[in-house]
């Protein structure tokens, strides 16, 4: 067997995992670990791996979207990670590595044709998020959420080698264009090709948090860094869900009426099982763990009609969106976690009065997850989701959306009236922050401008994205 | 034109809010009437005739989608748009007091402007964005701003009428994909067919805004809790956005698939009528006892919109208009009661408003028999037009089906003289017990009665002014929707 390696399309995944070995070594040999002395070599190689991406891609490319979806994130939660500098607990060498390794295996991850490739990039961002997630040093609740990961990591990852190994019997090759071919032209058992797609496709919706493999979500969240749970919602899900669209639409189109119905009713379980689930957190982390599972649905939804008008297109303009509401939202409260120590409603209670440049961010992003205006870009892509779906004759699965984003609503309402509600007692007055929680801020700041922008102008993202 | 009197609106609410802090209250309201005045000005001055859209600008807004920012003035939307201008402006001028909160008024004017957007808006996504911008402010001003001696039972009141709202547009959110998938296009006018279940789904989520039976039991509470503008604003404006939405996107858009829907919603209106009306007798509380009325009188509305005949839209129309009109006077009136006494329950209120509060108990009166529908005022019209309406059967009913609903809505204006006279007898005859509270209107609530009076007067005597619009030479009673159609 013998798998070619494209170097144009593994450019940037080789740039930001040579940057995650240079950020590893300046903290080893640089005589005091500061958290900038590894960010900046981080950064850097984000950036030229970004400039990279620009130079190989055609910019309405697919897989350059996605890329730079994931990009965009890890660079945003690598800014935005300065605010935990303060946590000796945390080493930063170790941290920036782990988190750059894991996003060369999401770039990997979505430029993937053929299984073997897919399955090493999985494992390439699985394990060091993993990592990542128990990486807090002493503790113990962090290694208790990673334990629950790992296992449930490998899990998925032996189910889903179980359905390549299956595929790569019935087909004969691993490569996706050879895969729909031999599906198209040779006429193989049913039941075994059912089997050997649901099993791969298993896998992979295990790392979106689809229903039923969505109970890790919560418990990793809560357990792990603030920024840590940011990036598995946003970088790791936008990963999976790219990676879940190109095999699908690519390889396995002959058996689509295996996966379609599958795909539907498990976006429809994902959605109102997140969503209930949301509905009784007080805590704003879990509540947003929560509402990513729900999510996901809706990342999911389209996929069942990927071959409707725009069915492609739908999903990658609905992650961008939510990648970027969810960074901000998850960036904002890693902020309150430094300044207040903790995120349950009380503590938020009347931020919007008392930390407006923290608030409102935190409040619009939450209307663009909820799709409400004056949010008006979470609205439109809540449209371009559904058209597909509809398009593609599931108006059942259309109505469950519906229904849900009611359900959604509901509780990204309670949590911006906390925000926005009188605060009892004296307000909490924070003292003048440090240049890093600035950082942070920064970006939660320009995440929001950046929603606003595109709220104002949703041609901006429609027009650019494929 | 109209941008500019939806622009208006929008951004003096907007920094209303943001400088909630720095603007006295009566500076507060007296700028946002300025701003609903201009507003209502424009759209009276855009109009020119009933054939074609007035002040049309459509210019792209979101390319891939081929959604358009279209908005312009047609002959259907035209008095809803005065109307909620109208009322807006009154709303700003109830508010002009020391102590009102600036964020109200911001409140009120985005509330209303969001809702002449939707009004105004020829595009279903535009539409749609204006009609959802309207609902976290109505949140605000019935959970901050309600009733002040039940805040546990205002915010769920707000809450349910959020979620309630939110269900029903989404449902709305589905069916607009379907009609746009349908027929590649979101231009209201370009929109060719549709299938049933775009109607239905439609038709589904704005009953839940009108409300329709069994989808009513958000409203009385959020009646009841809000404050009273955002009472008027409920009833005068919010409901009306239902049945513009059943009038335009259904009737008017999908007209043959709505045919199919039509019988349903008219049986469901009919059953509103008798069934709120019965509801009205066991009520105390006198902001509650008009809730339930509204649901009567959009029932009538809904029975004309059903039988899609042009003396039905006529009809709707005009009882929307009216409506908002009658019903925001009743609430204007009984919010001056609970500032009074602290409570709108007519027990607690006491008898013989007629000695101890003259001004106040005449207008209650004249809103109450106008309400009720006694002929000379506007209320008459919109449920005789409605009446005719299911009498001539239209399209799609049929001659006995809308007779048997014809029978029960008559049934039903029988109950609603009887609820509203023992209304007037519970507060305004009676041996009169002076309480230290009674004081009689006060300024700026005698220019909103005086303005809502004379409107329903004027409409009342002169129902042409509305119905007019749909009398156009071209139009047949069997047929076309030419009238409203540009």
């Amino acid at each position: 067997m013998n798998i070619p390696i494209d170097w144009t399309v593994v450019g940037p995944a080789v740039i930001v995992a040579g940057g995650a070995l240079i950020a590893l070594l300046v903290d080893a040999f640089y005589p005091r670990r500061t958290w900038l002395g590894s960010g900046l070599p981080s950064t850097i190689a984000l950036g030229l791996a970004g400039l990279e991406l620009l130079r190989t891609h055609e910019p309405n490319d697919y897989v350059f979207a996605l890329s730079f979806i994931v990009l965009a994130g890890t660079l945003f939660v690598v800014v935005a990670s300065n605010v935990m500098n303060f946590e000796n607990a945390m080493p930063p060498g170790e941290y920036h590595f782990l988190l750059l390794s894991s996003a060369a295996g999401a770039l990997m991850m979505v430029a993937a044709h053929d299984l073997v490739t897919l399955i090493v990039a999985f494992e390439l961002l699985s394990l060091p998020s993993i990592a990542l997630v128990g990486l807090r040093q002493g503790d113990r609740v962090a290694i208790r959420s990673a334990w629950t990961f790992f296992l449930a990591s490998v899990v998925s990852t032996a189910i889903t080698l179980m359905g390549i190994s299956l595929l790569y019997g019935v087909t004969g090759t691993l490569d996706y264009a050879g895969m729909n071919h031999a599906l198209r032209t040779t006429d193989l058992p049913d039941s075994v090709v059912a089997v050997a797609v649901v099993l791969t496709v298993v896998g992979l919706l295990f790392k979106l948090g689809a229903v039923p493999f969505h109970v890790w979500i919560p418990d990793t969240y809560s357990g792990s860094s603030v920024m840590v749970a940011g990036y598995l919602s946003a970088v790791s899900k936008a990963a999976a869900l790219g990676a879940v669209l190109i095999l699908l639409a690519t390889a396995l189109p002959p058996a689509r009426d295996t996966w379609q119905p599958l795909v539907a009713i498990v976006a429809a379980l994902t959605m109102t099982i997140g969503n209930l689930g949301a509905l009784r957190q007080r805590d704003a982390i879990g509540l947003l763990a929560w509402s990513s599972i729900a999510q996901a649905g809706f990342l999911l939804a389209p996929a069942a009609a990927l071959f409707a008008t725009d069915g492609r297109r739908a999903p990658v303009q609905y992650l961008a969106i939510y990648v970027l509401a969810n960074l901000v939202a998850f960036a904002a409260l890693a902020v309150i976690v430094r300044l207040r120590g903790s995120t349950t409603f009380e503590d938020l209670t009347g931020l919007a009065r008392t930390d407006p440049w923290m608030g409102i961010p935190l409040g619009f992003a939450l209307l663009t997850l909820a799709g409400f205006p004056p949010a008006v870009i979470g609205l439109v892509t809540k449209y371009v989701v559904l058209r597909p779906v509809i398009d593609g004759g599931h108006t059942w699965l259309a109505v469950v959306m519906a229904l849900n984003v009611m359900l959604g609503l509901a509780y990204y309402l309670r949590l911006i009236v906390v925000l926005v509600d009188r605060a009892d007692g004296e307000p909490y007055v924070s003292p003048s922050p440090p240049l890093s929680v600035r950082l942070a801020k920064a970006m939660v700041i320009v995440g929001a401008l950046g929603l606003v922008v595109l709220s104002a102008w949703p041609d901006l993202l429609l027009s650019n994205l494929p | 034109m109209i941008v500019t009197a939806l622009i208006v609106p929008f951004v003096i609410g907007s920094l209303l809010m943001l400088f909630r802090g720095d603007v006295p209250g009566r500076l507060a309201a007296l700028l946002g009437a300025a701003a609903m005045a201009t507003s209502l000005v424009l759209f009276a001055m855009v109009w020119d005739g009933p054939n074609g859209v007035s002040g049309e600008v459509d210019t792209s807004w979101i390319e891939p989608l081929r959604a358009h920012f279209h908005i312009g003035v047609t002959a259907l939307s035209w008095p809803f748009l005065l109307m909620t201008a109208f009322l807006g402006l009154l709303c700003c001028i109830w508010l002009v007091a020391d102590d009102t909160s600036p964020a109200v008024v911001g409140l009120v004017l985005v509330i209303s402007a969001s809702s002449l957007g939707v009004f105004a808006s020829l595009d279903l996504l535009l539409l749609f964005v204006f009609f959802e911008l309207a609902l976290i402010p109505m949140w605000f001003l019935i959970a901050w701003w309600g009733a002040p001696d039940d805040p546990d039972g205002r915010r769920r009141a707000a809450t349910r009428f959020l979620l309630f709202t939110v269900s029903g547009s989404a449902l709305v959110l589905v069916g607009i994909v379907i009609v746009a998938v349908q027929s590649k296009s979101l231009q209201i006018f370009e929109v060719t067919s549709g299938s049933v279940v775009a109607a239905s789904l439609i038709a589904l989520g704005f009953a839940v805004k009108t409300p329709l039976v069994p989808l009513h039991t958000w409203l009385p509470d959020a009646h009841s809790k809000a404050p009273t503008v955002g009472s008027v604003l409920l009833a005068g404006v919010f409901l009306k956005l239902g049945t513009y939405g059943l009038l335009f996107l259904d009737s008017f858009m999908l007209h043959d698939p709505f045919g199919k829907v039509a019988p349903y919603l008219a049986v469901a209106g009919v059953v509103g009528i008798v069934w709120s009306a019965l509801a009205c007798y066991a009520q105390d509380d006198l902001k509650r006892l008009i809730a339930y009325s509204s649901i009567g009188h959009m029932g009538f509305v809904v029975l004309a919109i059903s039988t899609q005949s042009v003396v039905g839209v006529a009809a709707a129309v005009f009882g929307s208009v009216v409506h908002g009109l009658i019903t925001g006077l009743l609430f204007f009136l009984s919010g001056s009661l609970k500032e009074r006494f602290g409570t709108a329950s007519m027990a607690a209120i006491g008898r013989g408003l007629y000695t101890r509060t003259p001004w106040l108990a005449v207008a209650f009166v004249f809103a109450a028999v106008a309400s009720l529908g006694l002929p000379g005022l506007a209320g008459f019209w919109g449920e005789l037009l409605s009446l005719r309406s299911a009498y001539e059967v239209g399209d799609v009913l049929t001659k006995s089906g809308a007779w048997t609903l014809l029978g029960f809505a008559v049934l039903g204006i029988a109950l609603t003289t009887a609820y509203f006279v023992r209304a007037i007898r519970l507060i305004a005859q009676g041996e009169p017990v002076p309480r230290d509270e009674d004081r009689d209107l006060g300024g700026h609530e005698v220019v909103v009665s005086v303005a809502l009076a004379a409107s329903i007067l004027v409409l009342g005597l002169a129902p042409g002014l509305i119905v007019g619009l749909y009398d156009h030479p071209t139009v047949t009673y069997h047929g076309s929707y030419s009238a409203v159609t540009p």
